[in-house]
């Protein structure tokens, strides 16, 4: 049995070199498609990444705890009480790069040149510092500092709208947590730009406290405890453990796919039309791959049918065509994943600068994309389409087998 | 003397109706244990359907087909299979050796098929390969080899399993004539040492004569059997 096995396995390796460019040919058309697969897919994921990080970085984490009742219709009441003894809680799990304390609440932003609508995010300045990218994108004046009080930094839409620069003082009035109209002033610490309208338009971040004071919230009060983590992947492990450390409490723990639902439905829309385009260009390439294994068949009619004279059982013949469709896709496969990973990971290395291509920073949901792009590349994306140009590659073989077991020995040898 | 192949009312008709073509049109035949004999006739007259029904390679319309022993009417793809893979050899005009095989590779196949051991199998390869004069060329392919020496590694594939019969379609028809002369004498040395028995086609005259027996077919019937003297006296 095993010598069977053996022979078919090394009919078939030296059939496939008996016409040795075809094969390099078709091994080659069938890397340069895994190739061209794994750089689009990962420089996709790359994108998605950069996008997935910035919003949760910049808003309120990979999971974010909140009062159940807070997605439905956000307001200052539905506040989570007790946040410092939750988040020593949830600092102490695994997997947990930071948290971050919010106070979201809706106001109205005035100054002497007019008023606008904002959203007020009450912050951890030093922790906003290290891990937001807003914090990172102050164009004039500085972020904030765990010192400042009624200080504010404000997008540069709103600072244009408002005539605002720093040490500039504005007015924010809004309703607190009882339903009392307040107001507070602030002073401009600093303008951020991320690029994006709806951000550099609309958002206003203070310090925590002077925010709580605003709405009337305790000490021990936030609208969101967020959480980021080292591994963005693990996301639903930890949503899981932080539900358990919650449960029996008016606080839930959301993914940030349910937090920020437009950016996640956008990315899935995304990547539905991401994978056909590299569907089509699979297909494409089966249809080389096709031509050959049929081909290599066709041509081979008399010997095959010469083989099953001489007794060569019907299913080890087919077996021998079979592998044949194995090594190419095989070969094929191994080759485009590695020069796939090689060509990702050097741009996810160097970067792809699209800046000169481009005058105007580019948002998607509202969210400014990096110009810089680079690939994401992990080991499960590079396998998976690995296996299935591997997998469809078998598929065309057994197709091409059943021809093969088809063959009529006595017409084949008239 | 054993009947190796026993053929009674063979019958092989091609397509239906008007198109219909009567390959075969009522065969009897015997060959016996050990014959070393001949079959020939025009082109069309059903030599090669003749010897594929014998081969277990194509069924019969009608009639009864029965090779050492064994009943072919009514068997599986697979039970004919191994009917080829053990009992029957065969020899093909264009050679047909596995290109890709070595003439080493190429004899031992049919062994490999039936599961005999790497060690035993090379040896008696290597001894058959001498014997029909390729010793030293166990590693060559078949491009590397001449007409007549791939129709020795076909022969001495044809043979190294011990079949009952060694069926050859005009095993001479692709080589010149001196080398024609030197592979009928090989596989009379054959049929001579080993009782290996032999019934091929051919159309060449000087291979007639150098078989046992010849069998004359026409139109799917065979007309004449015997001597060979006395069959091609009398064509």
């Amino acid at each position: 049995m095993m010598a069977r096995v053996v022979s078919v396995a090394v009919l078939a390796w030296r059939s496939i070199w008996r016409h040795r460019r075809r094969t390099i040919i078709t091994i080659a058309s069938i890397a340069f498609g895994v190739t061209i697969v794994v750089f689009a897919v990962t420089m996709n994921e790359g994108v998605y990444s950069q996008l997935i990080d910035d919003a949760v970085r910049m808003q309120s984490g990979h999971v974010t705890i909140e009062h159940a009742d807070y997605r439905d219709a956000p307001a200052i009441d539905l506040a989570v009480d007790g946040v410092h003894e939750l988040r020593a809680t949830i600092e102490a799990l695994p997997g947990v790069e930071a948290t971050k304390l919010l106070v979201l609440g809706q106001g109205i932003a005035r100054s002497g040149s007019g008023a606008v609508g904002v959203a007020v995010m009450g912050v951890e300045p030093e922790v906003e510092a290290r891990t937001s990218p807003l914090a990172r994108n102050i164009v004039a004046g500085a972020y904030l500092t765990a010192d400042d009080g009624a200080r504010v930094v404000v997008g540069r839409g709103l600072a244009d709208r408002l005539r605002l620069d720093e040490g500039k003082k504005l007015v924010v009035a809004t309703n607190d947590a009882r339903g009392d109209l307040v107001e507070s002033l602030y002073r401009v610490s600093g303008i951020f730009e991320t690029g994006a309208d709806e951000i550099d338009g609309y958002v206003i971040q203070a310090p925590l406290g002077p925010v709580r004071e605003l709405y009337g919230l305790r000490g021990d009060q936030a609208t969101q405890l967020g959480v980021l983590l080292d591994d963005p992947d693990e996301q639903r492990a930890l949503l899981d453990a932080v539900s358990d450390a919650i449960a029996g409490t008016s606080a839930v723990a959301r993914g940030w796919q349910q937090v920020l639902p437009e950016l996640s439905a956008m990315i899935r829309l995304d990547r539905v039309s991401d994978w056909t385009f590299e569907g089509m260009l699979i297909v494409l390439v089966l249809f080389t791959i096709l031509n050959t294994l049929l081909m290599s068949v066709i041509e081979r009619e008399r010997e095959l049918s010469v083989l099953l004279a001489i007794g060569t059982p019907p299913l080890q013949l087919r077996m021998q065509v079979l592998t044949e469709a194995v090594y190419i896709g095989l070969i094929g496969s191994v080759v485009g994943m590695a020069l796939g990973t090689a060509v990702a990971t050097w741009f996810a290395v160097n970067g792809l600068d699209l800046r000169g291509l481009y005058d105007e920073e580019m948002t998607i949901s509202g969210l400014a994309v990096s110009m810089v792009l680079r690939p994401r590349v992990t080991p499960e994306i590079v396998m998976t389409i690995g296996m299935i140009v591997f997998a469809a590659t078998t598929m065309l073989g057994a197709l091409v087998m059943r021809r093969a077991s088809r063959i009529e020995i006595a017409d084949v040898l008239r | 003397m054993a009947a190796i192949v026993d053929i009674k009312g063979v019958t092989k008709v091609y397509g239906r109706g008007d198109v219909a073509v009567h390959a075969l049109r009522g065969v009897d035949l015997t060959i016996g244990d050990g014959e070393f004999a001949a079959m020939a006739g025009p082109s069309g007259s059903g030599k090669s359907t003749l010897l594929n029904i014998i081969g277990a390679l194509d069924t019969a319309t009608s009639g009864s087909v029965v090779v050492d022993g064994e009943d072919l009417g009514g068997m599986g793809a697979a039970v004919l299979s191994k009917l080829r893979r053990e009992r029957i050899g065969f020899v093909f005009q264009n050679f047909n050796l596995v290109p890709v095989l070595t003439a080493l590779e190429n004899a031992e196949y049919v062994l490999l098929l039936q599961g005999v051991a790497k060690s035993e199998r090379r040896d008696r390869v290597r001894a058959l390969l001498t014997e029909v004069g390729l010793g030293g060329m166990e590693d060559r392919y078949p491009r590397e080899l001449s007409g007549g020496q791939q129709q020795r590694v076909a022969i001495a594939r044809s043979i190294v399993a011990e079949p009952a019969l060694v069926l050859a379609d005009e095993p001479t028809a692709n080589v010149d004539s001196a080398t024609g002369d030197s592979l009928i004498d090989l596989m009379r040395g054959l049929r001579d040492e080993k009782g290996v028995t032999f019934l091929f086609s051919t159309h060449d005259a000087k291979v007639m004569e150098r078989s046992d027996r010849l069998l004359l077919l026409t139109d799917g019937l065979i007309t004449a059997d015997g001597v060979p003297s006395d069959v091609l006296q009398r064509g």
